[in-house]
């Protein structure tokens, strides 16, 4: 039991930043090698086109969900910095709710897509034997995840409403620091 | 209930969301879901769109650039960048407050980034400044507007989404931005040598030949990274994506081998770093895309034909109107959000009344990146007070004076397309 909930206190502290780690790098490794191999031993791997975009899928739902657990996506809030502590305590909710509708959404229908690669054994361009759905997984996996970071943060941000603290409404600078 | 008050209720339903800052993302999302709704188009289209809409091999310049960017900061490149744009300016009055300018705009042509341009030199040259005499809020207020310039010099990941959603040539927009952005440069650097001229800020050197090779010679990394994008592309030997890979390539090795300053435990906060920014912008174009299909089917063509028709030929008039509609939503968005939201709107509107595509993108694109310094959300005057520590409502002030250079700038770009596409290949 202590190790399964270790190992959920892990993925809950590295799930994204694991995934982004192995697919960004991956992902610029192959193009990089890919280029050098084209220009200097004019040839090229045939899923060197593919698979990369592919990983992109990954960091971009992993890199997404990322941004809401770190609330960094990109928002109007100069208006929501002047509300009244209450309003803004609704508006934190609501954005909870907004990410949790659009998540359902998204994931019903890109489970959808999943399932229909996975029974069509699709697999990916310039490979034998690597599955399209391995791929596809990325982003009901991903939101799946950013919602589960959404209910994560109203959790957080009831706290601070009981205890009277401030929440988290800053401007977003991500990639500035 | 009738279909167009339906749409015209979520128009409004999800511009009060935005108002009351609910996140980019959800509001375009919602606004998608609930015309299809209105519409009864189905909404598979938006699982599908967010999974296929990225599928796109060009669009992985975008991921790779803002590497770039986090990597030439954390290899130490940019830092001798700017040691050589300050030996090159030194001997005139305003010289390190020009040279911080320069040396953004060098650090755009390795980088995608405004941000990343503003809080790297930013944290590099604000203390010389200061040191050297400058008022702290006009430094900050420097670095801040040399970022603008970070995403119109090429490479640029605006560009890239742009292009992208669009449908235009990356490196055509890449080639397209290299003399505006010069342009920027030369008008903020004219305003910073006024300013430094009017209040005795800075010191005067000699012009010292000898330490200025001493400094090119050091800063050989960043000229040939510099070398590798423009020329790259510019000839066509790479693909934005290509002259992407081969920058990300070279600048590790560069910092792990030869500044070593990146060291192998620092990867993955870099990685992280830029992953975190791919997954802010990239869901954006994804959902953007879902919107432009909505649009289309809403008959968004020809609801812009009729409105051109109000203008009858008047290009200038149209254009005007488009500039003046950027900069309103640079004053309240950042850059990415002002693409994804009016570039489907005012591009064919624009190029409906005669206005070339590529031009266009860029006196889009230009008025996009004054609205970094416009308030109240000017995104490189909050990155500037964060890396400076100098509050954001006392660098305004000196922002303005700034924005009145770009402006003109801005104007001349609009007025002369040569400026755009007086390189392009014929």
């Amino acid at each position: 039991m202590s190790y399964l909930l270790g190992a959920l206190k892990w993925l809950d502290r590295n799930a994204e930043r694991t995934l982004i780690l192995i697919a960004y790098s991956s992902m610029a490794m192959i193009i990089v090698y890919a280029v050098f191999e084209r220009y200097v031993f004019s040839t090229q791997i045939p899923w060197s086109t593919s698979i990369p975009i592919y990983l992109f899928l990954w960091v971009t739902w992993m890199g997404c969900s990322y941004n809401v657990k770190k609330r960094t996506h990109l928002s109007f809030n100069e208006l929501r910095q002047r509300m009244p502590y209450k309003v803004q305590f609704a508006c934190m909710w609501l954005d909870a709710l907004l990410w949790v509708g659009f998540g359902c959404l998204v994931t019903y229908y890109t489970v959808a897509q999943t399932q229909l690669a996975y029974n069509n054994f699709a697999i990916v361009q310039g490979t034998d034997n690597v599955m399209l759905w391995w791929f596809y997984l990325a982003t009901p996996v991903a939101w799946s995840l950013l919602m589960i970071r959404a209910l994560q943060n109203l959790w957080s941000d009831i706290q601070r409403y009981r205890k009277g603290q401030p929440f988290l409404v800053d401007t977003q600078t991500v990639g500035a620091d | 209930m009738d279909q167009s008050l339906l749409i015209a209720l979520v128009t409004v339903g999800v511009l009060f969301l935005f108002l009351i800052g609910v996140p980019i993302f959800l509001v375009i999302g919602f606004w998608v879901v609930g015309v299809s709704i209105a519409i009864d188009f189905t909404l598979a289209n938006v699982g599908v769109t967010l999974f296929q809409g990225l599928n796109f091999f060009g669009l992985l310049s975008l991921p790779l650039f803002i590497l770039t960017g986090d990597l030439i900061a954390s290899a130490g490149i940019a830092q001798r960048l700017a040691k050589f744009a300050h030996a090159c300016l030194s001997w005139m009055r305003g010289g390190l407050g020009m040279a911080t300018i320069g040396s953004c705009g060098l650090f755009a042509a390795i980088s995608g980034s405004n941000s990343a341009t503003t809080a790297t030199i930013g944290s590099i040259m604000h203390p010389l400044l200061i040191k050297d005499g400058y008022d702290s809020r006009f430094a900050a207020a420097t670095a801040a507007a040399g970022g603008t310039v970070g995403i119109i010099i090429p490479p640029s990941i605006i560009f890239i989404v742009y292009g992208f959603l669009m449908n235009l040539s990356i490196s055509d927009l890449f080639i397209a931005g290299i003399l505006p952005g010069m342009l920027m440069v030369i008008a903020m650097q004219g305003v910073c040598w006024w300013m430094c001229r009017k209040n005795g800020w800075g010191t005067v050197t000699p012009f010292d030949m000898k330490c200025m090779l001493r400094t090119a010679r050091d800063a050989y990394l960043g000229f040939f990274a510099i070398f590798i994008v423009i020329f790259g592309i510019y000839s066509g030997i790479f693909s934005p994506t290509e002259a992407a890979a081969i920058t990300v390539g070279f600048c590790l090795l560069a910092g792990l081998l030869i500044t070593r300053e990146i060291h192998w435990r620092n990867l993955p906060n870099i990685l992280l770093r830029s992953g975190q920014l791919t997954g802010m912008l990239a869901p954006m174009i994804a959902i953007s895309i879902v919107m432009q299909q909505v649009l289309g089917l809403l008959g968004a063509n020809e609801a812009v034909a009729n409105f051109i028709s109000w203008f009858g030929d008047s290009r200038i008039l149209v254009l005007m109107l488009c500039m003046a509609i950027v900069l309103a939503a640079g004053c309240i968005l950042e850059s990415l959000p002002v693409t994804v939201i009016l570039a489907p709107i005012l591009a064919p509107i624009a190029v409906a009344s005669g206005v070339d595509p590529v031009h266009f993108s860029v006196i889009f694109l230009v008025g996009a990146a004054i609205g970094f310094v416009t308030p109240p959300f000017g995104l490189n005057l909050f990155v500037a007070s964060g890396v400076t520590g100098i509050p954001y409502s006392r660098l305004v002030r000196f922002a303005m004076l700034y924005m009145l250079g770009l402006l003109a700038a801005w104007i001349l770009i609009a007025l002369v397309p040569w400026l755009s596409l007086g390189l392009l290949p014929k």
